[in-house]
């Protein structure tokens, strides 16, 4: 981006999988229920009705605040955010607004850090359908736990964004706080855009001295694919209109994902006042530090992947593909744990047998969905040397031979790549019960 | 210190727009001396002096008031009764006119 | 058989006793309700209880599942709660029955019951007047006998002003020690549901049996709920105190009675004593502004969607406290404004604290005049905050305070005064006015009132 330097920040919120409400008892999750079905006074905004919090919600608030590396707030406590929507029934939403939960943590990747401004917890809203002249509202996503995260404007170009996102997807799944699944809306990303000119000053400089006037918020989007599609459109937008001497609106845009293009929503210019105030409804929260070092977090995807790296001498891409789902590195760890203690006498025919169990799972060799010890037979299986059944292998060859006349005779020409098709075909027909290089011998041998 | 304002009446048509109500230019007139005589009441705190002190949201000093996630829904309404008082209803949702 | 008069003690007893049964009871305050509610209005819905429990009546900003609830506003106007207040919930569970929905003023915002939609609530000692509020409905038809005792809600003097109008016993209870989940909420950190009836003892009783913690509020107190009834007789001197700054402007009928009553203290071998208590002033601005921040809030949820009518339908008194709240709350006046007021009310609950080391009980007048004409609130400007100027403290701190009748003043309107305790120190409070009860009988205003509306 030439004399521009692209300003990104990011607002990611996360629903958590509690098996109830924010701040009522309310079943949540339950994506695809009948509209109104999961309701009760307090996620209505019925007059009168009270918020209690969710304790879980809150202490995996907490484990997301430390898996970020942030600082626990010992003392926290909720706000009102005060606007108008037919999907907040308060007229209100319970959030927090000074006090968040967590503050100031970063995650660093490929040696590049990426600082958390914070994480705190709030309650979602219902859901709006437009329907024609109608807009129908479910309440039942209502008051849901929602954790906001936020990241300081450390992103000056889409590709760092979208790894970005991706390892924050996986590091929340490894917690096991969230399904995170963007489809069904349980993670959701709002990029938030601008452009600072590079003036030779700032150049020499390089500091960020001012963040730009301006900035737009990007909504709607629904992959990664399509965030750094909307954020490269929108930088390239944004420099046409400050290469023309003119700012662009701070607004918020959508994201059309058939054009790949942000659109104006033509909401309010008006900064929004929400009018915070502490909610009188729920007494601050002090915690303990004991309390606060009680919650655990388990090892996350980077840490495991460095170990699996060092210690197992995994390649970084394999070791990468497997921490991406806590699940199958648990499950890829437990195999390789197996095989050492108690099939430590087979003599295996490897001299790396991570790499070789990585490389089964990661080209589905051998399927993950198995149950462990199905899985580990099946290793046993193609690793030991098999005997081959040289009866059964001479017919085959005899038989794929006469099936294939072009192909032997090309072979005989001096087409050395020939073979290859055969030993193919031979293998086809043992049905994988040969070894690949016994086959090669035999074959080479009938056909001079 | 609290600074007196001199509202106007676009900060008026604004509060109201806030506040989600549709004012008269009557009321419009008489909001703007009302919110003035909020500075009055304020004057008198300047005669305490609250420095140093912590603002106060609970009385009774309550803290860590949270329920056990999971637990029985006892307050639970059935779609039927939620939608009960709804003017507007289609269909098992609540109605407004299309929102743009 | 002739109830006219009897207390909920009486009856309850009564009732066990198989003298008299549930139905008769019923029957009985039907009538009454039926002759003389036209008349005075207390009450915006009359509720049919299958004659099962001792009738009360309880504020219309009360949730009763199935039964309208309209916090006297038309935005409420055709609501019907779908689930049951914790404090109609006890009642019920505890042998009680709602017959009536009170008339208040419209969101409990007002001290006369004038803002109510469904017109305003007589004052039975004198029907061109005003019966206080905002839980003037309950007042009334406690003090017509129309009920044997209600419940109000307080929030800068709902129930002890129109406790005080109606010259009944009405208690503000601790902030937390009621649940509110329910309770149409006014302003939130304030409110404090409470009973007002015709004997401390009643008084003591309904307490104890809508007090203590409640899983669905989150500021309710998990603070041992007391035995009313019985630390109400413990034979105790207490130590009593009396502060100038809430003597000021009071009407010199209400002084004057006050004092004498002071006298009667002391004789009784409590002692007395002046105690150092910030202007009650100050409380008016805080809760004046904290207050007005809540309900333009609290009101936010009434859009017409899931139930009511639209905000249209919110009268001028509504319309005026929420826009004052949303400017109190605005970007760049939140801490000019809230956040002072905040740290002013901690000088204020901090000054209480210390006072109570000394003394066990703060008494002193109430509100600085007798009922009012009906049609001279619009005469008086701030008439709500103002009024309740010597209720606030006891709000803005959250501390309890009870309102008990001290007589008549020369135009026949009952005089009263408050006797504020500590936190959840309900117990103390209780066991005073239980002891000036038994010595005074209140100056026969209670009995005088009922007499006023025979059978």
């Amino acid at each position: 981006m030439d004399g521009f330097k692209p300003v990104i920040g990011l607002e990611i919120h996360v629903e958590l999988k509690t098996e109830t409400g924010m701040f009522c008892q309310c079943k949540v999750g339950q994506f695809g229920a009948e509209p109104n079905t999961h309701v009760c006074p307090v996620c209505l905004g019925l007059p009168g009705a009270l918020p209690v919090p969710n304790k879980k919600a809150i202490e995996w608030t907490i484990k997301i605040g430390k898996a970020l590396n942030c600082r626990i707030n010992l003392h926290t406590k909720f706000d009102r955010k005060h606007y108008s929507y037919p999907d907040l029934p308060k007229g209100y939403q319970i959030s927090q607004y000074d006090e968040p939960i967590a503050v100031g943590g970063q995650v660093i990747l490929n040696g590049k850090t990426f600082r958390i401004h914070r994480v705190h917890l709030e309650e979602d809203t219902g859901k709006l359908i437009h329907l024609g002249e109608d807009t129908l509202v479910d309440f039942n996503r209502s008051g849901t736990p929602l954790v906001e995260i936020v990241t300081e404007p450390d992103f000056d170009n889409s590709d760092d964004v979208k790894k970005f996102l991706e390892e924050l997807h996986t590091i929340i799944r490894c917690l096991d706080v969230s399904d995170a699944d963007m489809d069904k809306g349980s993670m959701r990303m709002e990029p938030n855009i601008s452009l600072r000119i590079m003036n030779h000053e700032s150049r020499i400089k390089n500091k960020e001295i001012k963040l730009p006037k301006y900035k737009v918020e990007v909504k709607n989007i629904n992959s990664f694919k399509f965030v750094k599609q909307a954020i490269d459109y929108e930088l390239e937008r944004q420099k046409e209109i400050l290469e023309r001497g003119e700012t662009p609106v701070q607004e918020t845009r959508g994201f059309d994902e058939k054009k790949a293009i942000t659109y104006s929503q033509r909401s309010k210019e008006e900064a929004h006042d929400y009018r915070y105030f502490p909610e009188p409804d729920i007494p601050p929260l002090t915690f303990s530090n004991e309390y606060i070092d009680s919650i655990t977090v388990p090892e996350l995807p980077g840490q495991r992947m460095k170990r699996f790296v060092e210690t197992m001498h995994l390649k970084e891409q394999d070791a990468f593909i497997l921490t991406r789902e806590k699940q199958n590195a648990d499950y890829f760890e437990t195999v390789i744990s197996k095989l050492k203690s108690s099939h430590s006498n087979l003599n295996l025919k490897t001299q790396n047998l991570e790499q070789l169990i990585a490389n089964f799972i990661i080209n589905k060799k051998i399927s993950i969905d198995l149950p462990i010890d199905e899985f580990i037979k099946k290793t046993i299986e193609l690793q030991t040397p098999k005997e081959t059944d040289e009866n059964a292998l001479r017919s085959a060859i005899d038989n794929v031979i006469k099936n294939n006349q072009k192909v032997a005779d090309q072979y005989r020409q001096g087409k050395t790549n020939a073979l290859m098709f055969l030993v193919g075909q031979v293998m086809k027909e043992m049905k994988g019960k040969a070894e690949a290089k016994v086959v090669i011998s035999r074959l080479t041998e009938i056909l001079k | 210190m609290a600074k007196k304002n001199i509202l106007t009446k676009e900060n008026i048509i604004h509060l109201a727009k806030l506040s989600n109500l549709q004012l008269t230019d009557e009321e419009i007139n008489k909001y703007l001396d009302q919110l003035e005589q909020t500075v009055e009441f304020i004057k008198n705190l300047d005669e305490l002096d609250t420095t140093g002190v912590t603002p106060t949201s609970q009385t009774t000093n309550q803290s860590n008031a949270t329920y056990e996630d999971g637990e029985i829904n006892e307050q639970g309404l059935s779609s039927q009764e939620a939608l009960k008082n709804a003017k507007n209803k289609k269909n098992n949702y609540f109605n407004v006119k299309r929102i743009m | 058989m002739d109830l006219l008069g009897f207390t909920i003690t009486k009856i309850r007893e009564l009732i066990e006793k198989k003298t008299i049964s549930e139905k008769e009871v019923n029957e009985y305050f039907l009538k009454r309700i039926k002759k003389y509610n036209p008349v005075l209005n207390a009450f915006v819905t009359v509720v049919d209880n299958n004659a099962k429990g001792i009738p009360l009546a309880v504020k219309d900003n009360y949730c009763t599942k199935g039964v309208r609830t309209t916090a006297s506003s038309k935005v409420l106007d055709d609501f019907i709660p779908p689930y049951e207040s914790t404090v109609t919930d006890r009642l019920t569970k505890k042998g009680f029955s709602i017959i009536a929905k009170a008339n208040m003023d419209a969101w409990a915002h007002g001290a006369s019951t004038a803002t109510s939609d469904y017109g305003v609530t007589k004052n039975p000692w004198d029907l061109s007047r005003y019966p206080g509020g905002s839980s003037g409905g309950s007042a009334a038809s406690v003090s017509s006998y129309l009920v044997p005792g209600a419940i109000g809600s307080d929030t800068g003097g709902s129930i002890r002003h129109p406790a005080s109008w109606c010259g009944i016993i009405g208690l503000k209870s601790t902030y937390g020690r009621v649940s509110r989940y329910g309770l149409i909420a006014m302003g939130s950190s304030f409110d404090s549901p409470g009973p007002m009836t015709l004997s401390v003892e009643d008084n003591a009783l309904l307490l104890r049996h809508i007090a203590g913690k409640d899983k669905f509020d989150a500021t309710s107190s998990a603070e041992n709920v007391s035995d009313y009834l019985r630390e109400m007789k413990i034979a105790r001197k207490l130590v009593v105190g009396i502060a100038e700054s809430y003597l000021e402007g009071v009407d010199e009928q209400i002084k004057g009675r006050f004092n004498e009553v002071v006298e009667i203290i002391s004789k009784m071998g409590h002692t007395v004593k002046k105690v150092d208590l910030l202007s009650p002033k100050y409380s008016i601005s805080v809760y004046t502004i904290l207050q007005r921040a809540e309900v333009s809030s609290n009101l936010a949820r009434f859009d017409g969607v899931r139930y009511g009518n639209d905000r249209s339908h919110f009268g001028a008194e509504a319309k005026r406290r929420i826009m004052l709240g949303t400017y109190t709350l605005s970007h760049g006046y939140y801490d000019a404004f809230y956040k002072r007021a905040q740290k002013a009310r901690t000088l204020i609950k901090n000054n209480f604290i210390k006072v109570f080391e000394d003394v066990d009980l703060i008494i002193g007048p109430n509100v600085p005049v007798t009922a009012l004409k009906i049609g001279d609130f619009e005469k008086y400007p701030f008439y709500g905050e103002l009024m309740d100027q010597l209720n606030e403290p006891a709000n803005v701190s959250g501390i309890p305070s009870l309102s008990i009748p001290i007589g008549l003043n020369s135009e026949g309107l009952p005089l009263s005064m408050q006797i504020m305790g500590s936190y959840f120190n309900e117990s103390t409070i209780y066991n005073l006015a239980y002891q000036l009860e038994k010595e005074t009988d209140f100056f026969g205003v209670v009995k005088k009132g009922i007499s006023n509306y025979k059978d």
